[in-house]
């Protein structure tokens, strides 16, 4: 019993934090179409940027993880103005986007290399600790992760749904045409979803370093596993990918107890062909029709 | 009577495409104009061209005397020119009460919402009723009005309404030009876009007919019925 829900709290800190890059992914994919295959540079560099302004500068960790979500809501919107908005009109959006993005990881990721160096460095934020209940050790930095992804999500949802900004979002989301009718200034709701996910891939690179350590390829695998969650819960479904991400993580813990570290990336990868022969737009997808 | 929405030398289309050319139409305030033509002749884009949703190449389209064709879409709707687009493009996901108070998304129409909406009911009763449907799981019937339903929200002068009844049954037809026609004395300028061109003469005072992405004749609609040889020329019927 006791091993049953240590599992499952580690699965679900693994799944929090699959959670939170995943939403962001999700967001511009459901927003713009766009894969954005920077975003685990991104991720790393939201992490990077806490250790200088943490570790480096010696500011408070709060202050330090602010700094880093802005910075990196910032490249987001670079992104938009240098990279996704001349191409937006063009035909083939999706292919071009995917590509020219591969590049503003490579550049990012470089930039990262030849600040940080390639040896591994510890991530400062972090809560040192821990806690046992009911015979469960919870470590309070895995709390933590838990408790801010839960945060998180639910500010985003609550954003999504009620506010008017957030109804902008969707509405681009479900019909771009129909949404510039509605007077919806998609330039600024496109910079704006990027600079959120940009923000929440922040985050996400300081809680996975926190765990690990920062390397300047530290965002590779996280991205891969976003975008694995993202092709099961179905591309640009939000409460569809948290959900996929939370189940994942937990399958990821499970295999790893049975099986071993070794089979949960064979596994994640079986599982997502399973539900692609099933489902083909992924479990909460909807079936897209023509864009015309 | 004034030129509301006046057109002049228009050419746009899809990249090396031409579908308009040299178009010049003037659009009286106040008026319910109807657009008629075959199919593929650019109905569907010079309204997508005075919305701002096809790049124009050449030519100038104003409103009220000012020039409107250089503003992005999200600024000409804020201007006052609202595209109820073919096809409904509702928003699936939303319900029909957030379609509808998607069109009152701008500031100036937001302040009239609640009194929009009690009209938008009245006008059309059967959408209070499926308020809390998802739009996705309307009949077709049902999804055009909402479309038209949203663009009532909005606090545009001119209501521009392509192809209402396309692909509708008799019944639903007749439900929808019958909110059509209480739209004349809103206020509102009127255009519709219409395949069927004696239903749209009936209900409209004047006609414009485009064939070959230019305007080939127009008219007051009551004229058009005494003219059998322009069905037959551009229409084929």
């Amino acid at each position: 019993m006791d091993t049953i829900l240590q599992i499952l709290a580690s699965g679900l800190t693994l799944g929090a934090m699959y959670a939170i890059s995943t939403a962001g992914l999700a967001l511009v994919f459901g927003a713009m179409n766009m894969l954005n295959m920077s975003h685990g540079a991104i991720l790393a560099l939201g992490g990077y940027l806490s250790y200088f302004a943490v570790g480096g500068m010696g500011l408070p960790a709060p202050v330090g993880v602010v700094f880093a979500v802005l910075v990196c809501a910032a490249v987001g919107v670079l992104i938009y103005q240098i990279v996704a908005r001349p191409m937006l009109r063009s035909a083939n959006f999706e292919t071009r986007i995917f590509i020219a993005t591969i590049g503003v990881g490579v550049i990012l990721e470089s930039i990262i290399l030849e600040t940080f160096g390639p040896q591994p460095k510890p991530q400062p934020v972090s809560m040192p600790g821990s806690l046992t209940l009911a015979g469960v050790h919870l470590p309070y930095q895995n709390l933590m992760i838990l408790g801010i992804a839960m945060l998180l999500m639910a500010a985003l949802g609550f954003a999504l749904q009620k506010t008017r900004i957030g109804r902008a979002i969707r509405a681009t989301a479900q019909n771009r045409d129909a949404a510039q009718l509605m007077g919806v200034p998609i330039g600024y709701v496109y910079a704006l979803v990027l600079a959120i996910s940009g923000g929440l891939a922040a985050v996400s690179g300081i809680t996975i370093s926190s765990l690990s350590s920062l390397l300047p390829n530290m965002g590779a695998d996280p991205m891969l596993k976003a975008f694995i969650i993202c092709v099961v819960a179905g591309l640009g479904s939000l409460p569809g990918s948290v959900m996929a991400a939370l189940f994942i993580g937990v399958l990821e813990a499970i295999v790893q107890y049975v099986f071993g570290v070794r089979f949960s990336f064979a596994l994640l990868l079986i599982l997502v062909i399973i539900v692609l022969i099933g489902r083909p737009q992924g479990v909460f997808g909807r079936v897209q029709g023509v864009r015309l | 009577m004034s030129a509301e929405l006046s057109i002049r030398n228009l050419t746009a289309g899809y990249g090396a495409q031409v579908v308009l050319r040299d178009l010049s139409l003037e659009i009286t305030e106040g008026t319910l104009a109807a657009l008629i033509g075959p199919n593929g002749h650019g109905k569907t884009t010079l309204l997508r061209a005075i919305s701002g949703l096809v790049p124009i190449t050449a030519g100038q389209i104003t409103l009220a005397g000012t020039r409107i064709d250089p503003l992005r879409p999200d600024a000409i709707v804020a201007s006052g020119i609202v595209h109820v687009p073919q096809g409904d493009l509702l928003f699936p996901d939303m319900t029909v009460l957030e379609n509808l108070r998607m069109g009152s998304y701008l500031p100036a129409a937001a302040r009239l919402e609640k009194q929009r909406l009690e009209e938008v009911f009245s006008l059309l009763p059967k959408l209070r009723d499926r308020q809390q449907q998802t739009a996705s799981t309307l009949s077709g019937g049902e999804r055009r009005m909402v479309g038209i339903g949203r663009g009532l929200m909005t606090s545009g002068r001119i209501l521009m309404l392509d192809e209402p009844s396309l692909g509708l049954a008799p019944i639903i037809i007749d439900q929808i030009y019958d909110v059509i026609d209480t739209l004349r004395g809103s206020g509102r300028t009127v255009i519709l876009v219409e395949e069927n061109a004696m239903r749209a003469a009936d209900i409209a005072d004047e006609v414009h007919l485009l064939d070959h992405g230019s305007i080939a004749w127009h008219g007051k609609g009551s004229e058009m019925s005494g003219r059998p040889e322009l069905l037959e020329t551009y229409l084929g019927s």
